[in-house]
């Protein structure tokens, strides 16, 4: 069943890359009866009870899969944002080229992430991981304009430096740990103690994880990527593929260091960052996906938050982690049904720039009431599942800081923690209204193209608009009666966090519950007016017309200022300065010409016994004994010489040896090459030979041409040997030869006076 | 039995590359196909030898008590083995189609056949003397084939290769002299036939890295490199096989013998002989990914990726080690697959359509589907993506070393995790120009460009499918290796 589930759409892809060539209803087909079927098995899997499997060997470390109920839920989730999306796709396709590429990588990245969230160790994961790291890359460059070209190529290298230190990390664990099976980390990370490895192997996971996550400082893929990707697509790394960067944090965060106060309050902190960063650049976007990009990049930070503070809680930490987990879901659904309504407006206008698409859902009931259904829900309002995970994550931090102050610990912290979240919680209020009065509310600036968008009475297919409705109507199901679902799905899926499903019931209408939202309700208002409507919205002055403006620096963008500059000059500078220096012509110059020197020296020292005692450590001293050993007394002057002289002539010999052979070729096989470049004749036996020739054919009265003029050509053939042999004498290697030789030499005669 | 077998092994190709070099065919039709058959037997051969499992010990020549000259298949002979066995067919063929149009035919498959059997020599050899007869063979043999083209700069090639690799000699040589005199016959025994230090640790030590840097210029190790680069002009399917797989592994494979079955891990481990191969090889990693970034020539830069990876199979070695044995003899069966087969790929686009450099591949991958889908899968490989074989030789690489637990090992796995990255930018680089080629792009450039023939894409698509399922379904391979490593 497992196995299905992830080879099945590995399977299918093919098949829909060939129905592709056929025809585009034949395409659709495929694709959404695979996703179909997937999400079938997804729902037998659901039912069934847990499974665990192991295919060993496979990848040199065997595969291993568990479904449990976190994972259950997710393949799920999984299974039904890929159905949505492709039916929706069907028709945000249809006016695309490379179609089937994208097709049928969208089938592939189905199967790895399945396997990401099926896996039950971590190497299985990274394997998953990377797979569906690769893959995706397709979806980001699908448009192939220049801006999807830089997007994708910092996607890809955020996969692949994650990628390798996570492996690194994983290696790490490996070796201190003999496994990565996520339910064994803990108990073996207890029983090893080596803490400050096992940090710096967390380190590596984390920072692999976290990329894909879209965590601070990593999260700049996102504001990029997805803007720029088809919706269906951002949809998907949105709402899916983060969550698989995720799933790695917490495999780390609440199964090796579960109840680690350090790593669990680092983690807090990261997400923190994360939420704070995100709001804030999304409150500044004017570009409709770049705001929900950048959104994604916050509800990360809250969900980070939740994870943090299940590991700070340890065994008490049910309600963060059900807040996690149910965050995760919901985020998941929201940014499913935003993205897809961003889709649905970007198929009609082909912009998504927030001045010229303002107006455009006037008069699309449908389109507003989904879309206001996903703002209210990420804004957390009471009634939308939002307000129910989010009513969670705060109640864990605060409880936790009036927990700390009770027992007269200092709570500064995450008090400061709990304030930052609802502000974020604010801003999140704060730029969903923005987004939602630009697009329905305000007429657009151009009269003209108000009219056209209010004449667009049907944006969509029935089949996109029910992919559009069947999320959006989850949401608010969910946050009426949240202990009927929301409630089942965390007691379901906390297992993986190590914690035990929440005892109690939550009151979650309590008036505590609902100030912490209606405060965050206030400041996104305040925020709203106060900021947006005040700072964010100026009047051009050639138009008249009040419009949208982007005040966020551009200088603050980390990737243009800090990687772009490291990995594009800094380093590669770097390596340039190191092969030019130990590169061929370098080391022909400088080190090697020392080195050579050196091994002269050294069998100078052979030959004159100059080596007497203890000279310059231990080189010296191995080289003494090495003297002894072959009979110091024996090699004397002369014999240097005669190394030194023999090894000259031998070099000659493999060169005229060499050029020898040549010459045979070209009077034997390669009788019709073409003739030689005159100043290809090499040594001194080769113009003696030559001069002898001239002077015999002069003598029987012939002439010599130019060609074979051999004192020309000596003279050429002097140049050329210079500069052979520059490069030869500066050359290590020939160094090693001389030394070999003469040590070979030195062997022969000490082996010969031995015996005698 | 065996006898026969491993006669037919090596000697098959030798004898038939002879007579191809004495009787000049005029027919490259049948010459093509004489040589395909011949080197189709021979490795039908070596894989009944491997089947069979055969251990025997044959003794060929002996010459003295202590010379002579014994072929035996073991453990790590057996990957060898197999490697090369499965690799020259293709290569063959591939070669079949690479060198239509060139002159010299018989010349060219005369010494290709004759290399394959010399190989195969090395592979079977069951002591020193034996391995360093054939590694020597196997200099001169290949030496007409880089100086094919007959090129000034192919004839330049050829004697910088000569030099370097008779230089390498030398000192092998030195350290073979040593290990006859104190061994017991040179014969490769799991642990070495050393039993303890003759003249001192220091002595030791020292013939043992001038056994390996004399072995190891055929491994291409820093600074003993520069003769790789400079073969790159011989004809492609020389550089795919005898430069990717054959020469350079067989160096790699010599020093394997020198460590694990000469001189025994046990005298050597934790002396400075070890530290100083250690962190040798862990710099040629990071320097030849760094030359292979800079370089723009396609050829040029896989080869500087291949004094990387090489770097990589030393270094797994050097960790003297079981674990570190048998992911030397996985990188080494992953790389040899992989980089072939990239090295297939860019003979394709050279041979074809005569681009050498990178910035020419520009959106040639819709013109050569099928090659630049191969070479996706070897850069996947190569960098060491699961589920391909690189990836699996690299996990193993990075747990020995970790294993060892030292200072040495942990700089060596820093080195390595940044050669595995800058093979991500060198690879990726050309597999994203030949895909994504950018807005700006029209297609006139690569409006002549064609698809490679069937004898191309043939072993192309074998070994892309191998570099694949060899990942997946790498559990024989794995637990091959480890019993070869006698784990």
């Amino acid at each position: 069943m497992i196995l299905f589930l992830i080879l099945f759409p590995f399977c299918m892809a093919p098949v829909c890359l060939l129905a592709s060539r056929k025809s585009t209803a034949a395409r659709n087909l495929t694709a959404c009866a695979a996703c179909l079927a997937e999400f079938a098995a997804a729902v037998l899997l659901a039912s069934a009870p847990d499974l665990s499997f192991s295919l060993p060997g496979i990848c040199g470390l065997g595969l291993t899969f568990l479904s449990d109920g976190f994972r259950k839920i997710y393949c799920l989730v999984i299974a039904f944002a890929w159905l949505m999306t492709t039916v929706f796709g069907s028709e945000y396709f249809s006016h695309y080229s490379n179609c089937g590429r994208y097709y049928f990588f969208n089938l592939m990245t189905l199967g790895a992430t399945m396997g990401v969230f099926l896996s039950s160790s971590l190497t299985t994961a990274l394997v998953f991981f990377e797979i569906m790291s690769f893959t995706s890359y397709t979806w980001v460059i699908q448009d192939e304009t220049e801006e999807a070209t830089r997007a994708a190529n910092t996607y890809l290298a955020v996969a692949v430096i994650g990628g390798m230190v996570a492996l690194m990390g994983l290696f790490l664990l490996q070796s201190e740990l003999g496994t990565t099976e996520i339910t064994l980390l803990y108990e073996r990370a207890a029983q090893s103690g080596n803490l400050p490895l096992l940090y710096a192997a967390g380190g590596c996971i984390l920072f692999g994880f976290g990329a894909k996550a879209g965590m601070f400082p990593l999260h700049i893929w996102l504001p990029k990527a997805h803007p720029v990707a088809p919706a269906p697509a951002s949809a998907l790394l949105s709402g899916i593929l983060t969550k698989s960067g995720v799933f790695g944090v917490i495999a780390i965060t609440c199964n090796l260091f579960f109840s680690d106060q350090k790593w669990g309050t680092m983690i807090v902190l990261f997400g923190t960052v994360t939420m704070v960063l995100g709001a804030v650049l999304a409150l500044f976007s004017v570009n409709l996906k770049r705001t929900l990009a950048c959104s994604s990049v916050s509800q990360i930070g809250f969900i980070l938050i939740g994870i943090g503070m299940t590991a700070v809680l340890g065994p008490e930490g049910s309600m963060a982690a059900s807040g996690a987990l149910l965050h995760m879901l919901n985020h998941s659904l929201f940014k499913l049904v935003l993205f897809l309504s961003a889709g649905a407006v970007y198929m009609n206008t082909h912009k998504l720039d927030l001045n010229e698409i303002r107006g455009y859902g006037r008069r699309k009931p449908l389109l507003k009431a989904v879309f206001l259904t996903g703002a209210l829900g990420i804004g957390g309002f009471p009634l939308f599942s939002g307000y129910v995970s989010k009513t969670l994550l705060h109640e864990s931090i605060s409880e936790h800081a009036a927990a700390l102050a009770a027992s007269g610990q200092s709570a500064l912290l995450f008090r400061t923690v709990e304030w930052l979240f609802l502000i974020s919680g604010g801003m999140t209020v704060a730029y969903m209204t923005k987004l939602f009065v630009a697009l329905f509310v305000e007429k657009n600036r151009d009269p003209a193209v108000q009219a056209r968008y209010d004449a667009d009475t049907r944006p969509m297919r029935p089949a996109s608009a029910a992919a559009l409705l069947i999320p959006a109507v989850l949401i608010p199901l969910f946050g009426c009666v949240p202990s009927v679902f929301m409630g089942r799905i965390a007691s379901a899926g906390t297992g993986f966090f190590r914690v035990e499903p929440l005892h109690h019931a939550v009151h979650y209408f309590s008036w505590t519950c609902l100030k912490g939202s209606l405060v965050s309700i206030l400041i996104g208002a305040g925020l709203y007016f106060g900021f947006i409507r005040t700072c964010l919205i100026r009047r051009n002055a050639e138009t008249g017309t009040r419009e949208y403006v982007n005040l966020w620096p551009a200088r603050l963008d980390l990737e243009e200022v800090l990687y772009r500059p490291l990995i594009l000059r800094w380093i590669p500078s770097v390596l340039g300065a190191v092969s030019a220096f130990f590169g061929e012509n370098r080391v022909s110059g400088r080190l090697a010409g020392i080195l050579f020197l050196a091994f002269q020296r050294l069998a100078s020292w052979f030959g004159t016994n100059r080596i007497t005692g203890p000279v310059a450590g231990k080189l010296f001293s191995a080289s003494e004994r090495l003297a002894a050993w072959f009979g110091t007394n024996r090699i004397t002057g002369p014999a240097a010489k005669t190394i030194a002289r023999s090894s000259e002539i031998g070099t000659h010999a493999f060169s005229d040896s060499l050029d020898a052979f040549v010459f045979l070729l070209r009077r034997t096989v390669y009788r019709d090459a073409p003739p030689p470049a005159t100043d290809e004749v090499s040594t001194s036996s080769a113009y003696r030979l030559g001069a002898l020739r001239d002077r015999t054919v002069s003598a029987l009265g012939g002439q010599t041409g130019p060609e074979t003029d051999y004192a020309t050509l000596y003279y050429r053939m002097k140049v050329t040997e210079n500069r052979v042999r520059s490069k030869l004498t500066g050359n290590l290697s020939f160094g090693l030869i001389m030394f070999c030789i003469a040590a070979v030499a030195v062997f022969l005669y000490v082996l010969i006076l031995d015996r005698i | 039995m065996a006898r026969l077998l491993y006669l037919i092994c090596i000697f098959l190709p030798l004898l038939s590359g002879t007579a191809i070099l004495i009787f000049r065919f005029r027919s490259a039709r049948a010459l093509k196909i004489l040589t395909v058959a011949c080197i189709c037997a021979a490795s039908a051969a070596a894989f009944a030898v491997l089947s069979a499992d055969i251990r025997e010990t044959v003794v060929f020549l002996p010459f003295s008590r202590t010379l002579s000259i014994v072929f035996r298949l073991d453990g790590a002979g057996r990957f060898f083995l197999g490697i090369v066995a499965a690799l020259w067919p293709m290569t063959a063929l591939y070669a079949c189609s690479y060198m239509d149009g060139s002159s010299h035919l018989p010349l060219f498959f005369g010494f290709f056949c004759i290399s394959y059997g010399i190989t195969a020599g090395i592979a079977l050899a069951g002591n020193l003397f034996t391995m360093y007869v054939f590694y020597e063979l196997l200099t001169l043999s290949t030496v007409p084939l880089v100086i094919h083209p007959l090129t000034r700069d192919a004839i330049r090639a050829a004697k910088i290769y000569f030099v370097y690799c008779m230089g390498g000699a030398a000192l092998g040589f030195a350290s073979m002299l040593f290990l006859l005199s104190n061994g017991a016959g040179g014969m490769f025994v799991p642990g070495g036939t050393l039993s303890s230090h003759p003249y001192g640790t220091d002595i030791t030590c020292l013939f043992y890295l001038l056994g390996f840097l004399g072995f190891g210029v055929k491994a291409a190790i820093f600074p003993l490199y520069a003769w790789l680069p400079e073969v790159s002009v011989a004809p492609t399917p020389v550089t795919a096989l005898l430069h990717a797989v054959a020469v350079v592994k067989a160096g790699a494979f010599a020093v394997m013998r020198l460590t694990y079955n000469s001189y025994g891990t046990a005298l050597l481990s934790g002396t400075w002989a070890q530290y100083t191969v250690m962190m040798l090889s862990a710099f040629t990693i990071f320097f030849g990914a760094s030359r292979a970034v800079k370089a723009i020539h396609f050829k040029r830069r896989l080869v500087y990726s291949t004094v990387a990876n090489l770097s990589y199979i030393l270094f797994a070695f050097s960790l003297m080690t079981p674990a570190g044995q048998q992911a030397g003899l996985l990188h080494m069966a992953a790389h040899a697959c992989t980089k072939i087969l990239a090295f297939f790929c860019a003979g394709a686009v050279l041979h074809f359509n005569g681009l050498t450099m990178i910035g020419e591949l520009e959106g040639i991958g819709k013109k050569m589907p099928v090659t630049f889908a191969c070479f996706t899968c070897a850069a996947l490989s190569l960098t060491g993506i699961p589920p391909f074989t690189g990836f699996v030789s690299k996990w193993h690489i990075l747990t020995a070393a970790a294993g060892l637990g030292s200072v040495y090992a942990y700089i060596g796995t820093a080195f390595l995790l940044a050669g595995a990255l800058l093979s991500a930018v060198y690879m990726f680089t050309v597999v994203l120009h030949a895909w994504f080629p950018g807005s700006g792009f029209s297609g006139l450039s690569v409006e002549h460009v064609r698809e490679a023939d069937w004898r191309m894409l043939l072993p192309m698509i074998l070994l892309a499918a191998g570099t694949l399922l060899c990942g997946v379904f790498s559990g024989p391979i794995v637990s091959a290796a480890a019993a070869a490593a006698g784990m």
